[in-house]
């Protein structure tokens, strides 16, 4: 039984296409990656998901059914704007949000204390949530988005502000629930982020669906031709002919090789060549990233010559730029 | 119905708890009393002795005066329900002596200082005649019009001693000339059942401040509580659960509870303070709180009317607004026929069953606070009072409509305000 089923929905905001023709299924018990730069259409996919807004044309199903407003007190939602209540006490908000979700007083509060502790913000339970920090306000966001026990959990940017630490601790948060079968989405732009740890993705840019499907079914459309090398010494083997085009970091250099039938043979070569010329404390052979692959489908569908667009999509991804060397 | 009373509640006990809301309850009734005494202490005091000078040749004439006002003083002190109890000093000065402007100039100088309230200049008639006198000219120049009021005593006063000399000449013996000028009293006593005019048009004015007071307070609250929440961006996370429509109601009953609360309190503390005897030893014989059950039941349902009426228009304002300095441009939608109210509290008051009064108390933005006042105290008929309730209901009702429209776009839009074709095509988008 697919959770949400998306059937070409299209989006217009008085002139401006914010969703155009969008369609895919996510089923229970995926992490589903909606990503795409910024203004893409992400966040209004995801608002007519849950009925913020209604989409112009094509239709919206959760849990298999036409969409009710019914359907809402199984889904959780952590909208990209974060918003609490400043002046109201933690667990006083977080019992609020549980009651409009249906659940009575008590099982918010107890549920409420449970979740502070396993993301480990006990000590902010009594406090005024103005006077959190922002990281701690939105970790209680988080909780306020999974306190009633949703079945789909609709995370907007998530991780966006967060340490590293944090970042991690709610990850695997996510990937808890989605191993006991909850469906979770996550949107971000941070495309490193999530080809970890997502089952399924969505790419879309300009409100247009680019790719989807499974990661690893995307990737395995790809060749392993990028080459991750960590070394000391001489660069030699930098003109090996297998080569693309290479980028060089302090101590490290990321390959791309050239198409052709004999890939992994070109690899053992590049590898004996690196050898020789220097000390190799890693070398890795990978699919291209999910960036990458971005940058190449949105140069494919996009009319010739739009070079400007593409900028635009890299500007947006900090990480973005394996193509320049 | 279960979410707009939890968003209610919400509201509502987080509202009861701030310090503003203690501070407000405690300070408004403390300014109301302060400003009732004050001003009835001003009142007293500027009636109870007025300080003039006359001006004669006369000197018998103004000694007899003198006497009069003296006596009259005395009359109204002995009378039980007195309650004007104005007393007229009078300095004699003697005309003779002095050229006329001189004595003028003292005269204008002493007003100015204040030491006088006014004076009276008695001017004798051209040509004294014993068989016929003729009688003087008196004029009376008060130090600012507030004196003017002094000339009605004084001409009775003056009226009766010219009366008195008048009959000495006619040869009647004075205790008889007293008997006939025994002035005539009449004393006022309440019809059974029937309230002082005077104290109910005070209560009446007082809650008609009140009334106008907690709208534009509570109207303005509900919108500034929803600029804030979209400051805080909390609609998104909200609206993933709830209707717009159930928001928007939810704040309203909220806000308004904690309004309804707050008039609650003051009104059974007025009620409580003025059935206690503290309010006699304090307020004297001047002011108690002089209120009906009917006056009470349809002060909160005309209450109740007018801040359903003001807060969902304030509501859409605050869905159109980004920020409170944007709100206070357009806070004139709500000020504006408040202050219509306002401005024909007079003549309601005075005349709440003029032609003028009906029509405005129908004019829904008007009726809360207008039909109320018809209602305390003229004779609106019973279709009046119903039309009036039916009318503004009906109002209300279209401009819930409307605002829940621009609502549920508006809380989303956080970029520019809305001009007014964007505004209309909100209302058509559903």
């Amino acid at each position: 039984m697919p959770i949400v089923q998306l059937h070409h929905i299209r989006k217009v905001y008085d002139t401006k296409v914010a969703v155009e023709d969008l369609s895919f299924t996510i089923e229970p018990g995926t992490m589903f990656g909606l990503l795409g730069p910024n203004g893409s259409g992400k966040t209004s996919s995801i608002r007519m998901m849950i009925g913020i807004t209604v989409p112009d044309s094509g239709s919206v199903s959760l849990f298999d059914r036409p969409f009710t407003r019914s359907a809402l007190s199984r889904v959780g939602y952590l909208p990209e704007e974060r918003g609490l209540y400043k002046k109201m006490n933690v667990l006083d908000q977080l019992i609020f949000l549980g009651q409009l979700h249906g659940l009575s007083a008590q099982v918010a509060s107890r549920r409420a204390s449970l979740w502070c502790e396993r993301l480990d913000i006990v000590e902010a339970i009594p406090k005024k949530t103005e006077d959190l920090s922002k990281g701690m306000q939105q970790k209680i966001q988080f909780i306020a988005a999974l306190l009633h026990d949703p079945d789909l959990i609709l995370m907007d940017e998530p991780f966006s502000g967060l340490d590293p630490v944090n970042s991690f601790l709610l990850m695997s948060t996510l990937v808890d629930l989605c191993s006991i079968g909850k469906a979770v989405l996550f949107s971000t732009h941070r495309m490193d982020q999530v080809e970890k740890f997502c089952n399924n993705i969505a790419l879309i840019h300009r409100g247009h669906l680019i790719l989807s499907g499974s990661m690893r079914q995307i990737k395995s459309n790809y060749p392993r031709n990028r080459v991750l090398i960590h070394y000391e010494g001489g660069e030699g083997f930098l003109q090996h002919p297998s080569i693309e085009h290479y980028k060089r970091y302090n101590g490290t250099v990321e390959i791309r090789l050239r198409p052709s039938a004999t890939l992994d043979d070109d690899v053992q070569s590049l590898l004996a060549q690196a050898v020789a010329h220097a000390r190799v404390t890693r070398f890795e052979v990978m699919e291209p990233t999910l960036e990458e692959i971005f940058i190449e489908k949105v140069q494919q569908t996009l009319p010739v010559g739009n070079d400007h667009e593409l900028s635009m999509a890299q500007l947006d991804q900090p990480n973005a730029g394996g193509l320049d060397a | 119905m279960h979410n707009v009373w939890l968003i209610a509640r919400r509201e509502y006990i987080e509202r009861i708890r701030t310090r503003g809301f203690l501070i407000t309850t405690l300070i408004i009734p403390l300014i109301m009393c302060g400003f009732i005494y004050g001003s009835a202490f001003v009142y007293s005091n500027s009636e109870s002795a007025a300080h003039i000078a006359v001006v004669s040749s006369d000197t018998q004439l103004v000694l007899d005066l003198q006497a009069e006002l003296q006596q009259r003083l005395q009359a109204r002190h002995a009378q039980p329900h007195s309650t004007r109890q104005t007393g007229i000093a009078v300095d004699a000065i003697d005309a003779r002596p002095r050229n006329e402007q001189a004595t003028r100039a003292l005269l204008d100088r002493e007003l100015d200082s204040g030491d006088l309230d006014g004076f009276l200049w008695i001017t004798p008639a051209p040509t004294p005649d014993k068989a016929q006198p003729a009688r003087p000219t008196f004029t009376f120049t008060p130090r600012s019009s507030e004196q003017d009021s002094l000339r009605g005593p004084l001409a009775a006063a003056l009226g009766t001693v010219l009366m008195r000399e008048q009959l000495a000449h006619r040869g009647i013996a004075a205790a008889d000339a007293n008997t006939i000028l025994q002035p005539v009293d009449i004393t006022a006593v309440r019809a059974p059942h029937r309230q002082d005019r005077e104290s109910a048009e005070v209560s009446v004015t007082l809650l008609f401040f009140l009334m106008y007071m907690v709208i534009s307070l509570y109207g303005m609250n509900v919108a500034r509580s929803i600029i804030e929440e979209k400051t805080s961006r909390i609609f998104e996370v909200m609206l993933a659960t709830i209707r717009p429509q159930e928001m928007m109601a939810g704040k309203i009953l909220g806000v308004g509870s904690v309004g309804l609360t707050q008039v609650g309190i003051w009104l059974s503390a007025a009620l409580l303070l003025s059935a206690s005897t503290i309010a006699a030893n304090l307020g004297g014989q001047g002011i108690h709180i002089a209120l009906t059950v009917a006056q009470i039941v349809y002060f909160f349902v005309y209450f109740i009317l007018g801040y359903a009426f003001y807060s969902s228009i304030a509501a859409a304002l605050g869905a159109m607004t980004n920020s409170e300095h944007e709100i206070q441009q357009l806070n004139l939608f709500l000020v504006l026929p408040l202050f219509v109210c306002f401005i024909t509290l007079k003549s309601v008051l005075t005349y709440p069953d003029s032609a003028m009064a009906r029509v405005l108390a129908l004019i829904p933005p008007f009726t809360p606070l207008l039909m109320y006042l018809r209602v305390s105290l003229g004779h609106p008929s019973r279709w009046e009072i119903f039309a009036s309730i039916a009318l503004t209901s009906a109002c209300i009702y279209a401009i819930v409509w409307v605002t829940s429209r621009i609502y549920r776009v508006g809380v989303l839009m956080y970029g520019k305000r809305p001009t007014l074709p964007e505004l209309l095509r909100w209302l058509k988008y559903s």
